[in-house]
This record gives C-alpha cells, sequence and structure tokens, in this order.
C-alpha cells in the first residue's frame, strides 16, 4: 500500500493520490493549535469512494441519538496510546489528547439526490452513495474541551474548518415529497450552546460519549462477546474500568416502557440546556431527568418567557392533551424563536413528535 | 500559512493526510460579512472593542459572544444596524454570555426572537442601543428587546426598545440593576422588572405600551423573592396599546391601559413620576391570586408589600378600563378608574398599611378593589393608607461596569 502512494509521488501525479491506499496512521492530537483543514488531525484515509475512519479509533454509538435534519452520522473515538480514560463518580472522563468526530452526511441516489433514511449507523462512508456535509471535533486538551466545525467542499476532498459555521441549501427526498431546508453547520459558540451543560462551570461536554449514552449493546456494530462499548474501551486499554450503570432506554426502542422512551428522547434532544444548571434553568422547565416534580417537567407549567413559542397555549404539558401541551407545539415548530431545540433542526421530527405526543396523551390527570 | 506549510511537509513525509497527496490543494473557502463579524466575536479576546459600521448589516443567524470584556460599538443607535429581517435561525439577534460587557451606539431590528438576551453574566452596559421591530405592535414580534437575565450589575442607559411582543427592557431574574434615561415604547409591557432585587429604575420615558412600567414576582422560577425596587422620576403616559401578546404569558393578562403595575413585589417606592392618560388605571399593586392561575410552590410570597408611593403626578386616565372588574366598578361608580388601585389581598393577619403606603401626590385617588371578597365592597378611602415608608437606597453597580 505504501509503494502505491510512493510511486504516486514519484512521478509527480498531481490529481488524486488513492489517500484510503497510503497507510494508516493514527490521529494527530494539536495540542493548541487549531488546524484549518481536517486531514491535519488524520482522523479518516479517504478516496473517491470512501471515507474511512483510522484503525486507530474505535467507531461508536450512544444509546440515544439527537435528530440532526435526517443527516447520517459517523461517530469516532480515539484516545493517545498510553493514555487511558478515568471512571469517576459514575462518569467517564476522558485524557488530553481524546479526539471525538461526528461525521454529518446523507445517502445519494443514483442521480445524486440527497435521501432521508433511518439512522443506519455505517461504520465508513461509501462516497459513490453519500453526500458528506461537515465532520464536528471534539478534543480534549488540557484547558478542557474544545469543538471544532469543519466543513467539506463539494467535491469531498477536503473538509475546512468554519469556527463562524455555515449553512447550506438542502433538498432531501422522502417517501412523502422532497424537504427543502436550509442545514446549519454550528458555529463555535452554538458548539458550546448545547455542550455547556452547566452555566456555573462553563466547560463543553460531550453529550453522546457519556457512560449513559455508552453503556449499551450496539448490535449495529459489533457480535463478539464485547458488546457493551464501555467494555470494549476497557478491553482496548482505555477505560480502567466500566461503569455499572444498567443499559439505556434508546427512545428509538419500540420495546420499551413509553415513557422510558419519552424522557431519553427529552433528556437527549433538550436535557442539555434544560437542567438544574443549564442555560435554560431559567425557565424552571427541567427535562434531563434529574427533577422529579410534575411542574418542573411541564405539566401544568405556564411558560416564563417563551414569547410566540407558547403557541397560544397555556401549559407546557397538559396530561391527556398533546394538542394543548406548549412543549409539543415547540418541537413541530420551525419558526426559530419558537423551535425547540433551538439548535441544531431546521425540520421537524415526526418520530419524535409521534413519540412525545403518544405519551402526553397517555398522562392521566388535567391542569384545571 | 505556518499551517499550510506543515501540511505539505507531513505529506512528503508520510502521505498520510488526505488533502493533500497532489499538487492541488483544495481551496480555503471565502466569509461574508455575517460570518466574518461571528468570527471575531468568537476570536476576541477579553478587552477587544468590536466596531460595527454605519450602515445596516443584514444578518441570517443569531449571532453570540461567551468571551468577557468585550465592548461592541456600532456609530450611533440609527447608524449602526444589524438587521435581522432575514433572519433564518437563532431565537435571538445578538445572545451574550459573558461578563464585563458592554453594547453601545447601535441598532439591532426585527429579529424573530428576542433582540438582545444576556443570560448568566456580570458588569453588563447597554448604553444607546436601540430594539426595533419596524412594522409596528404586531403578535408575531420578538418577545423581548433588551433581555438581561440571572445576570448582575446591570447598566441601561439610553436605551431604546420598541415593539416587543413581551416586553422592550426586561430584567429578569437579576440584581444590582439600572435603567435610566430610557424609551419604551409600542411594546406589550414598556419596561418589566421581573423576579429581580435592587433595581432604580429613573428617569425614562414608557409611552404607547400596553403596561408602562411592570415589575413582578412569579412562582415556580429559580430566582425569586422579587424586592427593593425604586421606580421614579418616569414619565409614564398613554400606555394604551391593545395588549398583542401570544396567549400563554403573564403579559397576556395585563390590561391595555395600565401604567404601572407591580405584583407579588416588595419593598417597592415609586416617587416623582408623571403619570398621564393610562386608560385603565395609572398604578396598580396586586397579589398573584389575581392572575387566577394555579401556583404550587411553597417558597413562593404571593403578596405585595411595603410599596410606598409619594410625590407623584397624576392626570387624566382611568376613562376605558380594559379589565372586567374595573368596567364594573365604572359602571357602578359613574367616575373614571381612580389613580391608583390596590386589589385588596394582604396577608392574613396583617394591616393595608403594611401594604401600601400613599403620601403627597396631590389629589390622587385610590381604591381597594375587595378583590379577595369577589370584588363585593370596593372603598375609595385613602386615609388608611397615609402612612410613610423608610425609603430605599440607591443603588450603585459595581465599579466594573463602565
Amino acid at each position: 500500500m505504501i509503494s502505491i502512494c510512493l510511486r504516486w509521488i514519484a512521478v509527480g501525479a498531481a490529481l488524486s493520490c488513492l489517500l484510503a491506499a497510503c497507510s494508516d496512521p493514527a490521529p494527530v492530537f494539536h495540542p493548541d493549535q487549531n488546524p484549518q483543514r481536517l486531514s491535519a488531525w488524520n482522523l479518516f484515509s479517504l478516496s473517491d469512494s470512501e471515507l474511512i475512519p483510522s484503525q486507530a479509533s474505535l467507531v461508536f454509538l450512544p444509546a440515544n441519538q439527537l435528530f440532526t435534519d435526517y443527516a447520517q452520522k459517523l461517530r469516532t473515538l480515539w484516545i493517545p496510546a498510553g493514555s487511558q480514560a478515568q471512571l469517576v463518580d459514575g462518569e467517564i472522563d476522558f485524557p488530553v489528547g481524546t479526539v471525538l468526530s461526528k461525521t454529518f452526511y446523507y445517502p445519494t441516489d443514483a442521480e445524486g439526490n440527497l435521501l432521508q433514511r433511518d439512522e443506519t449507523a455505517e461504520q465508513s462512508i461509501n462516497l459513490q452513495h453519500s453526500k458528506l456535509i461537515e465532520t464536528r471535533l471534539l478534543v480534549r486538551r488540557e484547558t478542557g474541551w474544545d469543538a471544532f466545525p469543519y466543513v467539506w467542499n463539494e467535491d469531498a476532498t477536503e473538509a475546512f474548518l468554519r469556527v463562524a459555521g455555515t449553512s447550506t441549501a438542502i433538498s432531501l427526498k422522502s417517501d412523502t415529497g422532497d424537504l427543502d431546508f436550509v442545514y446549519f453547520v454550528p458555529n463555535e459558540n452554538q458548539c458550546a450552546g448545547c455542550h455547556v451543560t452547566s452555566h456555573p462551570d462553563g466547560g463543553l461536554h460531550p453529550l453522546g460519549a457519556i457512560a449513559s449514552q455508552l453503556n449499551w449493546k450496539n448490535p449495529k456494530f459489533y457480535t463478539d462477546d464485547l458488546e457493551i462499548q464501555t467494555e470494549m474501551f476497557v478491553a482496548r486499554g482505555w477505560l480502567n474500568r466500566a461503569p455499572i450503570k444498567l443499559e439505556p432506554v434508546s427512545w428509538g426502542d419500540s420495546e420499551a416502557d413509553i415513557e422510558e422512551r419519552a424522557l431519553s428522547y427529552l433528556n437527549i434532544h433538550c436535557g442539555h440546556c434544560h437542567n438544574p444548571e443549564g442555560a435554560a434553568d431559567t425557565s424552571s422547565l427541567i427535562l434531563d431527568g434529574s427533577h422529579s416534580q410534575l411542574i418542573n417537567m411541564g405539566v401544568c407549567k405556564t411558560p416564563v418567557a417563551a414569547g410566540g413559542g407558547s403557541g397560544d397555549r397555556l401549559y407546557s404539558i397538559v396530561p391527556g392533551a398533546p394538542e394543548q401541551s406548549i412543549l409539543l407545539y415547540r418541537m413541530q415548530s420551525v419558526e426559530p424563536d419558537e423551535m425547540m431545540p433551538e439548535l441544531g433542526r431546521s425540520l421537524v421530527h415526526s418520530e419524535g413528535i409521534a413519540l412525545i405526543s403518544d405519551w402526553i396523551s397517555q398522562l392521566p390527570g388535567s391542569c384545571l | 500559512m505556518n499551517i499550510y506549510a506543515m501540511n505539505s511537509l507531513a505529506v512528503l513525509v508520510s502521505c498520510g493526510l488526505l488533502s493533500a497527496c497532489g499538487q492541488d490543494e483544495p481551496a480555503a473557502p471565502t466569509l461574508s460579512f455575517e460570518e466574518a463579524l461571528q468570527l471575531q466575536l468568537i476570536e476576541a479576546e477579553p478587552g477587544d472593542i468590536i466596531q460595527i459600521p454605519a450602515g445596516i448589516h443584514a444578518m441570517t443567524r443569531s449571532l453570540s459572544l461567551n468571551v468577557p470584556g468585550i465592548t461592541i460599538r456600532g456609530e450611533g443607535i440609527d447608524t449602526s444596524i444589524l438587521s435581522f429581517r432575514n433572519q433564518l435561525q437563532g431565537a435571538e439577534g445578538l445572545l451574550v454570555s459573558a461578563d464585563d460587557f458592554v453594547l453601545e451606539d447601535l441598532a439591532i431590528e426585527d429579529t424573530v426572537g428576542d433582540a438582545l438576551k444576556i443570560n448568566e453574566s456580570t458588569n453588563i452596559t447597554i448604553r444607546n442601543v436601540r430594539t426595533e421591530w419596524t412594522s409596528g405592535a404586531l403578535t408575531n414580534n420578538g418577545a423581548y428587546g433588551i433581555y438581561p437575565v440571572q445576570s448582575s450589575n446591570i447598566l441601561i442607559d439610553g436605551a431604546v426598545a420598541i415593539g416587543a411582543s413581551d416586553a422592550g427592557i426586561y430584567v429578569g431574574q437579576s440584581t444590582q440593576i439600572i435603567v435610566r434615561n430610557s424609551r419604551a415604547e409600542y411594546n406589550v409591557a414598556g419596561i418589566e422588572i421581573e423576579n429581580s432585587t435592587f433595581a432604580d429604575v429613573h428617569n425614562n420615558v414608557a409611552v404607547n405600551n400596553t403596561g408602562g412600567i411592570l415589575v413582578f414576582d412569579l412562582p415556580n422560577l429559580p430566582v425569586q423573592g422579587g424586592r427593593n425596587t425604586r421606580v421614579f422620576d418616569n414619565q409614564i403616559g398613554n400606555n394604551n396599546t391593545a395588549n398583542f401578546a401570544p396567549q400563554g404569558n403573564i403579559v397576556g393578562t395585563v390590561p391595555a391601559g395600565t401604567g404601572l403595575m407591580v405584583l407579588a413585589n416588595d419593598n417597592i417606592e415609586i416617587f416623582g413620576n408623571t403619570f398621564e392618560n393610562n386608560a385603565t388605571t395609572h398604578v396598580i399593586i396586586v397579589s398573584y391570586f389575581i392572575t387566577e392561575r394555579p401556583f404550587d410552590d411553597p417558597q413562593y410570597d404571593p403578596f405585595p408589600e411595603s410599596i410606598f408611593i409619594h410625590d407623584n403626578q397624576f392626570s387624566g386616565g382611568g376613562s376605558s378600563p380594559d379589565s372586567e372588574p374595573l368596567k364594573a366598578l365604572q359602571a357602578a361608580t359613574g367616575q373614571a378608574i381612580p389613580d391608583v388601585v390596590w386589589d385588596g389581598i394582604l396577608v392574613p393577619g396583617t394591616l393595608p398599611q403594611q401594604v401600601l403606603c400613599l403620601a403627597d401626590n396631590g389629589d390622587a385617588s385610590f381604591v381597594n378593589l375587595d378583590a379577595g371578597n369577589g370584588f363585593a365592597t370596593p372603598t375609595f378611602d385613602k386615609s388608611v393608607h397615609a402612612c410613610s415608608l423608610p425609603k430605599l437606597s440607591v443603588i450603585t453597580l459595581s465599579s466594573a461596569v463602565k
């Protein structure tokens, strides 16, 4: 493989060295520089046909995934050789040098149209049948986590750091017609808008690569004995011991209890702000599962600063009446000042709406 | 440039980098004005001054700042305009979560949501800033113009807030606050101090709103116990714009024609204000019970206490109340609604003069609505409230506020 590449260089070939065939070097941790090009991190090998994570990385899948306009996501974790994450108070404390990546892409048909699909959770991306949008990095440095949004160029030959984010018009073919929308790549402050989960703390934190979301068997990737992902980390020497928590309920698991599914959904989509120390604690609507008082979960709770986001409805959740519940209104809206979550989507998430609607429908009680 | 050079070098060594085996490195993208400004806000260092040049700058996404010690400065309140008329993303125009912040001499127009939100920050100056929805008082305007929340040491000076569908200037869950020399017009609430402590609201003009100035304390919020606000030397008039707040929001319950409303706050001093032609009433003091909203919050004090109203001037007003009990009162008396209205609901076992003292307000009229008994026996005798309370202290902000 290396020889192929060397030959290309030797002949001074200009156009497209088959990089995938070059080698599979380990990723590179940049302790303080912010490379303008994604390639500087060495996270992937890339050819005309495929984006493949470095073999030194591990592809992972959290039990609950955030909805992002039906984008497919390829997630990787890499911890430098000789470093190890520690389990502290049940949470994974990743070492300096850890790089988490998430690549957003859409499947395409033969004509190049982008397609709406359920999350397929592939371990590499076939570029003949996909369009790359962006790759976001979370990098653990001495000072804490830093977030970097890289945006792929049209030819899918490189992704560039876009600190201020960007946007792109997308038309997505679905079973029910075309979904036309503007896809937003977050700027770094918007990254912090979700990943700073505690305002007093102020630091960024992973949202998917956390103990409660990783401590599950991932049937899509792995079939050997070490199915629980955290145990795979331990087997790699990346984690000192696995958490003992029970496996999390996935909101998409139709076999599971509807309340647990709904709370899992609200936690992953809302809990990063709507927690007792998060940006949305000003509203007292607490959706990360840490609050047992019904009013703080929105049941019969009047809005505080919702403005038009109230949708002329009186309470966040009206038991038995999703059509009267502000929570559902805000999930159904695509107006920037009304929609929830505020960031991360331009489309409505029909499957999530159906779940939360079903859950509210079967809640007992009333608000009068 | 260094990064490019390093890339090339690394390629020669390992050929492992995905971009650059060949000579044609993919070209880097160029940035719009909007992206360049957001980049400046992200990469700013404490002490930086970010200039907004004169002109109308079209924004499609929220701007945000997380770096402390930054000044954003335009060239004038009508000169440097950030226009969000075509905004596609973000619930605010500018979102700030950063201490030691100064915003001055610019305008934020036509945001889809709040114009300026400042969350959990200390030492904040908003000076000569205008927030406006330019199409008039519309329900689908954003909720708040200038909106500091869970913050402290806040100076709002020389601001102009027009058209908010909730409050033009809204300070929530905060402490150590001065709002002065500002103008709030055609909002649902002109200026609102909510669940906050230690505020001076003075020398402002609050006209043509639904309610001119509101001082509220609401239940089930992480910061409550609203108290110690002085409202003085303001001009509060013609706040008769029909309420255009979306339903469900507490300000949606404010009657059009309200000059100043105090809800469930304690230790409020109201003096030296000029009230004119507020068609429901000039001053209304109410408990949370008047909202008829249920609440379940043992920490919450729904009663107003120690409200001292003195040395104000009242003229006109009360002629066209936008409230069923007040309409009934008007029908029963054949008179305009009095200048000062109290719902009459008080902590059991306490006296009316512990709630409200009136002094030196000329011939201002008064009514106790007896709301606790279904408005059965309103009384108009203000001698019960002829008392005075200790004057509240002047608010002095931290010397770090610029």
